[in-house]
């Protein structure tokens, strides 16, 4: 457990130092930002405590806020996330899952992966920019922002899964 | 009692999720209601650190264009001195001479390197790596070679926190150079290169392209800073006065040097005019 706490703290400041010095710059057609953090909550494997994958999203997002001068914003959306997330991968398993399965496109399956990404991603970037905006009025940029930014984040997240360790 | 024992271990997420929603609530409108604290921000020790060295390295790979920058401004500097020391000459008995020397002497710039910068967000903030160590101080200008950046909102130890023209709460007082007509200059989010000047009078004769500046009305930054050229003339929603469209001098997207005006007699009109308010308030 305490090796297993140590990984994820390491892979975590890992995680924020890129979004931090890299990521958070990038700005695509002046609405489109990459979130590749979304992907620390998304690798929680099956079985994990839940309200410690919540903590974690929590402490993440914080993180996040505190580097990228956005109190508050990624760390509420990145909770919904990681609470979420154990219910939906409960919805992609693949026949035979172990009651630890790694959320990895390797032990799911390509397809289940995606399809649990993709809706985990597409939750993140619409609670973050939804609070970033808080308001309707602007809903076009709104929805660019939504959509660029899932696009851009499952490329990265899909890149970086292709690379991952068995 | 037991039953409540395990409904707490069985559903102890849900608590947690909203603890954790409630505690990202308070830090939301905490952080963007303006009493933002220095701990959750990036003018806390840490961070400032971490973007310093990012920034650093970006610094390094912008030297190239930042010569030709410097060049540039150096050839027109050298051109307006040559010609300002011609005029000199020429009427060397002008008394404003005597006059502006000594209120030139009383500014005192910090300068500063831009370490964090946002230009696309709804109200947008940049962190310096000057604080209150060298002299920085809340509600001081901040101007850069090319015009006016913002207003200085905390600071910390060794980082201070700037809100730039481009954040919606920025509301700087201009004029329009030459004819004195004042009006503010807000910021309505969209391009980082374009705000607005609002409640100039309708009476006012404006042009495109004429260049608008700092009136000196503000306490905070000394008249006649470049703030941008008139691009557009329109209508405030009211229709009682002129709003006309800004193209900013400042390219706040590629910042990186700046100054911050540290002018004691702008403090003191500042403090002079808070405790003759307070003094005010406390009459009625």
């Amino acid at each position: 457990m305490l090796i297993d706490i140590l990984r994820r703290l390491l892979i975590g400041s890992v995680f924020c130092l890129v979004q931090a010095v890299v990521l958070s710059r990038v700005r695509l057609f002046d609405c489109v930002t990459p979130m590749l953090f979304v992907y620390f909550v998304i690798m929680v494997p099956r079985g994990y405590p839940h309200g410690l994958t919540v903590l974690w999203g929590f402490l993440m997002g914080l993180a996040i806020d505190t580097l990228s001068n956005t109190p508050g914003m990624a760390s509420a959306a990145l909770t919904l996330t990681a609470f979420v997330q154990p219910y939906l991968i409960e919805l992609f398993l693949p026949r035979d899952a172990e009651p630890d399965m790694k959320a990895s496109a390797e032990a799911m399956g390509w397809i289940n992966f995606a399809a649990l990404t993709s809706l985990l991603v597409l939750l993140f970037c619409a609670a973050f920019f939804t609070i970033e905006a808080f308001s309707w009025t602007n809903w076009q940029l709104w929805l660019a922002s939504v959509t660029g930014s899932t696009v851009l984040t499952l490329i990265l997240i899909f890149t970086c899964e292709t690379f991952r360790r068995k | 009692m037991q039953n409540l024992l395990a409904f707490l271990t069985r559903y102890y997420h849900w608590l947690l999720f909203l603890l954790l929603e409630v505690v990202s609530g308070v830090l939301l409108f905490r952080g963007n209601s303006y009493q933002g604290s220095v701990l959750i921000s990036s003018a806390n020790a840490v961070t400032g650190q971490v973007n310093e060295w990012s920034s650093s390295a970006e610094q390094f790979f912008g030297l190239r264009q930042l010569n030709e920058q410097l060049t540039e401004r150096n050839i027109m500097l050298e051109a307006e001195l040559q010609a300002l020391r011609e005029q000199a000459m020429a009427d060397s008995t002008d008394s404003v001479q005597n006059k502006e020397l000594p209120l030139l002497s009383q500014y005192r710039l910090i300068p500063a390197k831009v370490i964090s910068n946002q230009v696309n967000r709804p109200d947008n903030l940049l962190t310096i790596n000057r604080g209150t160590a060298d002299g920085v101080k809340p509600d001081m200008g901040v101007a850069c070679g090319q015009g006016v950046v913002g207003v200085v909102y905390m600071a910390s130890e060794h980082y201070a926190v700037v809100i730039p023209v481009l954040n919606s709460r920025s509301h700087i007082s201009c004029a329009i150079r030459g004819s004195n007509y004042f009006g503010y200059l807000v910021w309505k989010g969209g391009k980082a290169a374009e705000a607005y000047m609002e409640d100039v009078p309708r009476h006012a004769f404006v042009d495109r392209g004429e260049w608008v500046e700092t009136s000196g009305f503000s306490a905070i930054f000394p008249p006649g800073l470049t703030v941008g050229r008139i691009t557009d003339i329109g209508n405030s929603a009211d229709g009682l006065s002129y709003s006309l469209r800004i193209r900013l001098s400042t390219d706040f997207a590629r910042l990186r040097d700046v100054c911050v005006i540290a002018d004691s007699s702008f403090m003191e009109r500042n403090t002079l005019l808070t405790q003759a308010r307070d003094s005010l308030s406390q009459t009625r």
